[in-house]
């Protein structure tokens, strides 16, 4: 299990703290390896036939299957753990970032201007709707949220959060999600040298760093909702030593110039939006793309060709983790999407990409558990010249 | 802050109070681990800084006099938790209903009204 790189802004915990958080992560853990596989095994020995019993066939999609399993009284338990394990691991981290908010927020204005990033904030932005109807992923407040003025806590309560929900197996910097989309850039698109990149939905930076170092000439932005992420990825960055110029804003509409940029990434920004968003976001890409220029998008794996068992897995988060753009987001058409925007068809992508984290993903789990992003060591991958 | 996130909670068993219940046993078993994660701490210091070994700990046999004490100690603790299950024994025994007790809200009520009203 990896520990997470001790930047200068990373939220620190007490002793009671730290073990409160080992703890979820010991749970979580726990629980995607020793309890939930044996969903599968219910499934096969009673739900699916009970399935069968009543409908002379087999369950043909994730719905059919939730219905069968949502009266297993196993199931009932493992869902019943996990989203506790969730709200656990808020509150462990929660706790502690709040104890230290005035420190992380002056730590954060110390940090400013290191490393020649810069930080743009908009209080006149409108948060969107699907920021506001629920709090993503339970976390409390969502991205958007400023406790005090000049907040950080949002930011902080991720960093740490996202590193204990992940398992350790997005990497020491959580970066797996930037770092699978750069190798596969450096693969099979080797001779493209983007002279300026934008990261939309960045939230603290995971994501973004791997980009600043794959292509070290770049000018890299990055642009989020969210104040407090903002201002945490800011700090997060400057203390690492990367420069990148952040700015709030929405990237269905954004205040940059057409053509601007030859590379636009994003990181599971898709599956936080809604329909609409999406197709705004897609329409701002290829507005802001110079020909020749590409976006490469990544998120979690599409239900089609699932095994419905799988997806139903997969689907867990939609109803109870706070994800109501989940189960839609995993059935778009993205060739269909990006053609309706005016990319050519025969320059989209989509795929299914290692993790860049090679051997060491080999050890996250394989099955489709929910609450590790469907964690089967791959990422789905969108990308498109114009 | 509210610590709660926006978004109504999920429930997955047919009765609601056994996710609380779960969720509550959880955030028990959680302390109990940090509780722990403690106790290892100071038994590591103290074998580090040669005020005893972790041997020490390992190989301590209470005596009569100290195992007495400390089934006395977890007999008390025991008793706490599980009140509400010697609890229901006596009330069964003293022959006491809800049927009784409702019984009596309605003679204070009764004798409101004839006597205050």
């Amino acid at each position: 299990m990896s520990t997470q790189t001790r930047h200068g802004i990373l939220p620190q915990a007490n002793h009671d703290e730290l073990s409160r958080q080992e703890f979820v992560r010991s749970f979580k853990i726990h629980l995607a390896s020793r309890v939930s596989p044996g969903n599968r095994a219910i499934y096969d020995t009673r739900a699916e036939p009970e399935f069968e019993k009543e409908h002379g066939r087999k369950p043909k999609d994730h719905r059919e299957v939730g219905k069968v399993m949502a009266r297993q009284p196993y199931y009932q338990m493992w869902s019943s753990l996990q989203r506790t394990s969730q709200e656990m691991m808020w509150d462990a981290v929660s706790s502690a970032v709040d104890r230290q908010r005035d420190q992380l927020i002056s730590t954060a204005r110390d940090l400013s201007g290191k490393a020649g990033g810069s930080l743009t904030l908009d209080p006149s932005l409108e948060t969107p709707r699907y920021h506001q109807a629920v709090d993503i992923h339970c976390m409390p407040g969502g991205y958007h949220t400023d406790f005090t003025d000049d907040d950080v806590t949002a930011g902080a309560t991720y960093d740490r959060a996202v590193h204990i929900y992940a398992m350790g197996r997005l990497g020491e910097l959580n970066d797996d999600m930037g770092q699978t989309p750069v190798l596969w850039m450096k693969n099979e698109q080797a001779d493209f040298q983007p002279r300026r990149i934008l990261d939309m939905g960045c939230t603290v930076g995971h994501s973004t760093m791997p980009w600043v170092d794959a292509y070290p000439d770049a000018e890299v932005h990055a642009i989020d909702v969210g104040a407090p992420v903002l201002r945490y990825a800011h700090a997060r960055a400057e203390s690492l030593g990367k420069a990148v110029h952040f700015s709030q804003q929405n990237a269905e509409h954004t205040n940059f110039e057409d053509e601007s940029f030859d590379l636009i990434v994003s990181h599971i920004l898709f599956h936080e939006t809604s329909s609409q968003a999406l197709r705004n976001i897609l329409q701002e890409c290829h507005r802001l793309l110079k020909p020749g220029g590409m976006m490469v998008h990544v998120e979690a794996k599409p239900y089609e060709g699932m095994h419905p068992y799988d997806a139903f897995m997969l689907d867990w988060d939609t109803f109870n983790n706070n994800e109501p753009f989940w189960r839609a987001s995993h059935s778009v058409d993205y060739q269909r999407l990006a053609e309706s925007v005016g990319f050519d068809g025969s320059q989209v992508i989509t795929k299914m990409v290692p993790s860049a984290l090679g051997e060491r993903a080999k050890a996250r789990t394989t099955l489709h558990q929910g609450g590790d992003f469907a964690g089967s060591g791959e990422w789905f991958l969108f990308a498109a010249t114009k | 802050m509210s610590r709660k996130a926006k978004g109504k909670r999920p429930s997955f068993f047919e009765n609601q109070e056994v996710d609380r219940l779960l969720a509550i046993v959880m955030a028990v078993a959680g302390e109990v681990s940090v509780l722990r994660d403690r106790l290892d701490t100071m038994e590591r210091l103290l074998d580090a800084r040669g005020v005893l070994t972790r041997d020490d700990i390992e190989g301590y046999r209470p005596d009569e006099a100290v195992e007495e004490e400390r089934q006395a100690w977890r007999s008390e603790y025991l008793e706490r938790v599980l009140r509400v299950v010697h609890h229901e024994l006596e009330s069964d025994a003293s022959g006491e209903s809800r049927q009784q007790y409702e019984d009596t809200v309605k003679e204070h009520q009764k004798e409101l009204s004839e006597k205050l009203t």
